[in-house]
């Protein structure tokens, strides 16, 4: 009985060690159950894509206005003029489109930030295959003529990956048997265009800087160029080159100097080390000149210019270097010492004009840039804007006369923080020598405030609200010979999708409340519209299979809608991309 | 000179009784409070050997860009929502500079009704609330030190959720959890005898 | 029986401070460290005098605070495949650990125990594409699932609507990326600093 109740206690308090210890027993079941790819689980659901990539090369893609069927890179061409010689569909006959086929590309479960994610891609198309990018890392591979799924492919993307400001992605650049894309955590992979299965993986930005990646990769030569996100993040912005093949990296080019270097003297003390200056949309390619033309955001902090003083080069600028070694031949800074969160990264679109190689620029701060791109030279700056009370710009000389900046209490500044004019891109039709481009004609009250930098944190110095009321939107026909409007179309909401021009006189643009349609070239009449259900923030294209052209487009609204359509923050969500045919 | 050191000797007698009169009573007040009652065994058969794993990891995990992007969601602790007169609940939350995260992130209401939040933004940058309530979803902008309130109806026990919205800090800690406590009304419960439920 | 046990006396007093020592180099004693005592704010204090009941099935809410069944880290085997084991416990809608650790990226083999009275199913975050594991009740899942950067990722239980009861979990990937992918600039504070 002694040894009963002495034992007693001591096994109690060595159980209650060994419970605390986690001894607690549990069955072991023989493990029966082996996990499968998400895909996988039909198995005719994931087919091999027809081996077309293979056979896509850089100099295809220099002459890519030849084979118009395809869209082979993000513009369609290298000069970035969204435009298509492909005239089947025409304003004669625009008014009978319909559906061809839709891709829904839904969602399981949690996606990264539901609130901000949104269908932004612009798709390639190759010989009858059609490759499309989503947020969340997916790509996909469709039969361009009937939309059935050959593969999918998902990167997995950390919730917590910091992103300014949609969970998006732009597109995928296809080559060499090759679809490469970047991932929202900033990873650059080559696919096997025919199985979707990695050929190569590279990181090329830093989350823990609170860098991410958001756009389209541009093939040059044997390289493929990216930039990089997270111009809200304070970081230092880059455009890196990836050697096709092999995924090593060829060269990186910060877009803003460390001290000593062209362009430190910009900049005051540690301001470089949280400068901006990222790249965030895809660049176009002058193969003759051998010279690559790209946009640069905003400096860091976004608002707070005390923080940063001088003109913070190469920031809001549009640079041209070679894709060698990415050293810059020219810059032009549309907004020196930006305030206003103006980022200069909008598309630049080659062409020629009086014997004369041009580049033309919307830029979000309300001006068009008309620029000799051999030197950089200014040709014309002219205002597209609607209320553009910022500053002004010397239509000749350039000058900057700035007017209004951001206070401690809060200013009234037009454009709002989004600008005159969001990343969706213009388009110029060869036969009209019209430049087409999307406006918004909102507002903002812009603040500053003082910030401590911390890394991976966003770096704002301040902020700025989009008005909510009396935004509007316009496509605007505008001459680029003169920088006068030839015509203007009007939208009840900001436009914030890219046009389309194509050789049967038309303009295809999509509105903010889900609209798509079809304007006339010459006189900006509707002549077609459909609804797609969701808004759209994307880029259409168009192509052809077998003879039959189609135009393609992604609807799914959301991103940085706060920023450029404030009203219409709460409108219904998609994931739909549909393409149209002739009956 | 004396009669300084003096007075400063009963200040400092004076001091000391003040400073056990308050001792004693912040222990007394600490005994009723949710410190100690951090012992009862119900809470600590909670700590077992992976949840104290848990917890020793929170002052990496818990701060922003440590260990990982983020800080882990829902941590910026739990407070109960008081019933006013009018019966509508209240609750007020805290974002605290640098941080993402509410504080608290998670907000018992004893029952369903209407709940009235007071957000309030402390950080350098501009914050919303997305919040789920009966009817649909509700935004509250909260542009950088300002501060707001939202009512939302919660009629149904359970756990509904707000976030952040803008970019991505709802990811990266700004997801927040009201706790709905007590049970649906007794006319659409079942007509049977009181079942058990899984924890008895 | 009765005279063997005078002996045992001493063995179960050694074997006791045997565990006292095994003990006092544990989780339990780091738990006093200042760095963790700090956490225990006034409103964590009153979460975790919460936990019985809002942790519990069916209790003070309907579902249960996820992610709650407490963190595990993976251990990193000689293949550089980490490793951790996730069981499901009864009636608890439940994954134990709920909070898997990775040192850095890479693989990470997870063995799944489901020993609860339903069906579930890991769906996990993967590059390639998630990875889907069915278990059947009393089974036992194995799935490898590759994630290469730093940050926080999810995983679910997407069978009705476990995820939200309960059955929602993550992956937390320490380290930074690779060199050649930081910016050029001297080293920056992070926001604990």
């Amino acid at each position: 009985m002694k040894s009963t109740t002495h034992s007693l206690p001591n096994g109690a308090l060595v159980a209650a060690l060994c419970a605390m210890a986690a001894c607690a027993h549990h069955p072991r079941y023989p493990v029966t159950e082996q996990a499968r790819p998400f895909t996988a689980l039909d198995a005719s659901a994931t087919r091999a894509a027809p081996d077309v990539a293979a056979g896509v090369t850089a100099d295809r893609i220099a002459r890519a206005r030849g084979e118009p069927q395809n869209w082979l890179t993000y513009y369609g061409t290298y000069d970035g003029q969204r435009y298509s010689t492909l005239d089947q569909i025409s304003a004669a006959n625009v008014k009978s489109l319909k559906l061809a086929w839709q891709f829904q590309a839904g969602v399981i479960g949690l996606i990264a930030s539901p609130a901000t994610y949104a269908f932004e891609a612009t798709p390639i198309v190759v010989d009858g295959v059609m490759y499309v990018s989503g947020w969340d890392g997916y790509v996909w591979a469709l039969d361009a003529a009937t939309g059935k799924v050959f593969w999918r492919y998902r990167h997995a993307i950390p919730l917590d990956v910091p992103l300014c400001c949609g969970n998006v992605n732009r597109g995928v650049a296809v080559v060499a048997g090759k679809v490469i894309y970047a991932t929202q955590n900033g990873h650059i992979v080559a696919l096997d265009a025919r199985s979707g299965t990695p050929v190569w993986d590279q990181v090329f930005v830093d989350v823990r800087a609170g860098e991410s990646a958001t756009m389209a990769p541009l093939v040059v030569k044997n390289m493929v160029l990216v930039g990089s996100s997270g111009g809200e993040y304070g970081v230092r912005g880059h455009i890196d080159a990836f050697d096709v093949a092999t995924g090593r990296r060829v060269w990186r080019r910060y877009n803003v100097p460390k001290p000593g270097e062209k362009g430190s003297e910009t900049w005051t003390g540690n301001a470089w080390q949280w400068a901006g200056g990222t790249a965030w949309i895809t660049g176009s390619y002058d193969p003759d000149l051998d010279l690559v033309y790209w946009g640069t955001g905003n400096p860091g902090p976004d608002f707070d210019g005390d923080a940063r003083p001088g003109d913070n080069l190469y920031t809001n600028s549009i640079i041209a270097f070679s894709p060698d070694d990415g050293s810059l031949k020219w810059y032009y800074q549309t907004t020196p010492h930006d305030v206003w969160d103006y980022d200069g990264v909008n598309e630049n679109i080659l062409f020629d004009q009086g014997g004369r190689k041009l580049l033309a620029h919307f830029d979000r701060n309300g001006y068009l840039f008309v620029l000799d791109r051999s030197n950089g030279r200014l040709v014309r700056a002219s205002k597209f804007g609607n209320r553009v009370t910022w500053g002004d710009i010397d239509p000749t000389s350039g000058k900057v006369t700035v007017r209004l900046t951001p206070s401690a209490q809060g200013t009234e500044i037009c454009p709002g923080p989004a600008g005159a004019k969001e990343w969706p891109h213009a388009s110029y039709n060869q036969q009209t020598g019209l430049l087409y481009t999307p406006v918004m004609d909102v507002c903002g009250t812009f603040s500053t405030s003082r910030q401590d930098f911390r890394e991976g944190m966003p770096y704002w110095g301040g902020g700025a609200a989009a008005s909510k009321q009396g935004n509007k939107g316009y496509v605007k026909a505008i001459d680029p010979t003169t920088g006068r409007e030839a015509w203007s179309h009007e939208f009840l909401h900001p436009v914030v999708a890219s046009t389309l021009s194509t050789a049967g006189g038309l303009v295809f643009v999509g509105e903010s409340t889900g609209e798509f349609d079809a304007l006339d070239a010459k006189s900006g009449d509707l002549l077609w519209s459909v609804q797609t259900g969701s808004g759209i923030h994307s880029s259409p294209i168009t192509y052809s299979v077998n003879g039959k052209q189609y135009i393609a487009v992604a609807s799914g609204w959301g991103g940085w809608m706060k920023g450029f359509a404030p009203e219409l923050y709460g409108e219904t969500r998609g994931s739909a991309l549909i393409v149209f045919q002739l009956p | 000179m004396h009669d300084g050191i003096e007075t400063r000797r009963s200040y400092h007698a004076t001091r000391s009784a003040h400073i056990a009169l308050l001792a004693g009573v912040s222990l007394s007040a600490l005994a009723a409070c949710d410190y100690v009652r951090l012992l009862r065994p119900s809470v600590l058969r909670q700590l077992n050997p992976r949840v104290v794993r848990l917890v020793n990891e929170f002052p990496q995990l818990d701060n922003p860009n440590e260990e990982i992007i983020a800080r882990l969601p829902g941590h910026g602790g739990l407070s109960e929502a008081t019933v006013g007169e009018d019966g509508v609940m209240h609750a007020a939350v805290r974002v605290p500079a640098d941080q993402f995260v509410w504080e608290p992130a998670l907000i018992v209401a004893p029952r369903g009704g209407v709940l009235e939040l007071r957000f309030s933004n402390e950080d350098h940058r501009a914050h919303a609330v997305m919040l789920e309530g009966n009817e649909g979803e509700w935004m509250l902008d909260l542009p950088m030190h300002s501060a707001g309130v939202a009512r939302v109806r919660v009629d149904q026990p359970g756990v509904y959720k707000f976030t952040c919205p803008v970019a991505n800090h709802g990811a990266r800690g700004m997801l927040g959890l009201i706790l709905v406590r007590g049970d649906v009304a007794a006319e659409a419960r079942l007509d049977r005898p009181t079942q058990r439920r899984p924890g008895h | 029986m009765h005279r063997s046990s005078p002996p045992r006396h001493p063995m179960m007093l050694a074997g006791l401070a045997l565990s006292m020592i095994a003990l006092s180099s544990c989780d339990y004693v780091r738990l006093l460290r200042p760095s963790v005592l700090r956490q225990l704010n006034p409103r964590v204090v009153r979460l975790v005098d919460e936990l019985p009941a809002v942790d519990q099935q069916n209790e003070d809410i309907v579902g249960r605070l996820f992610p709650h069944g407490g963190l595990a880290h993976a251990e990193v085997g000689k293949d550089g495949v980490m490793r951790s084991r996730i069981h499901i416990p009864p009636n608890q809608f439940l994954w134990e650990p709920s909070v898997i650790v990775m040192p850095h990226g890479g693989d990470l083999e997870l063995e799944f125990q489901n020993e609860d009275h339903n069906f579930h199913i890991a769906f996990l975050p993967s590059t390639g594409e998630r990875q889907v594991v069915e278990l059947p009740m009393h089974h036992g899942g194995r799935a490898r699932i590759h994630l290469d950067q730093p940050g926080l990722y999810w995983f679910g239980c997407p069978v009705a609507n476990h995820a939200g009861r309960g059955m929602l979990g993550l992956v937390l990937v320490k380290g930074d990326v690779p060199a050649d992918a930081r910016l050029d600039r001297p080293q920056q504070r992070r926001p604990g600093h």
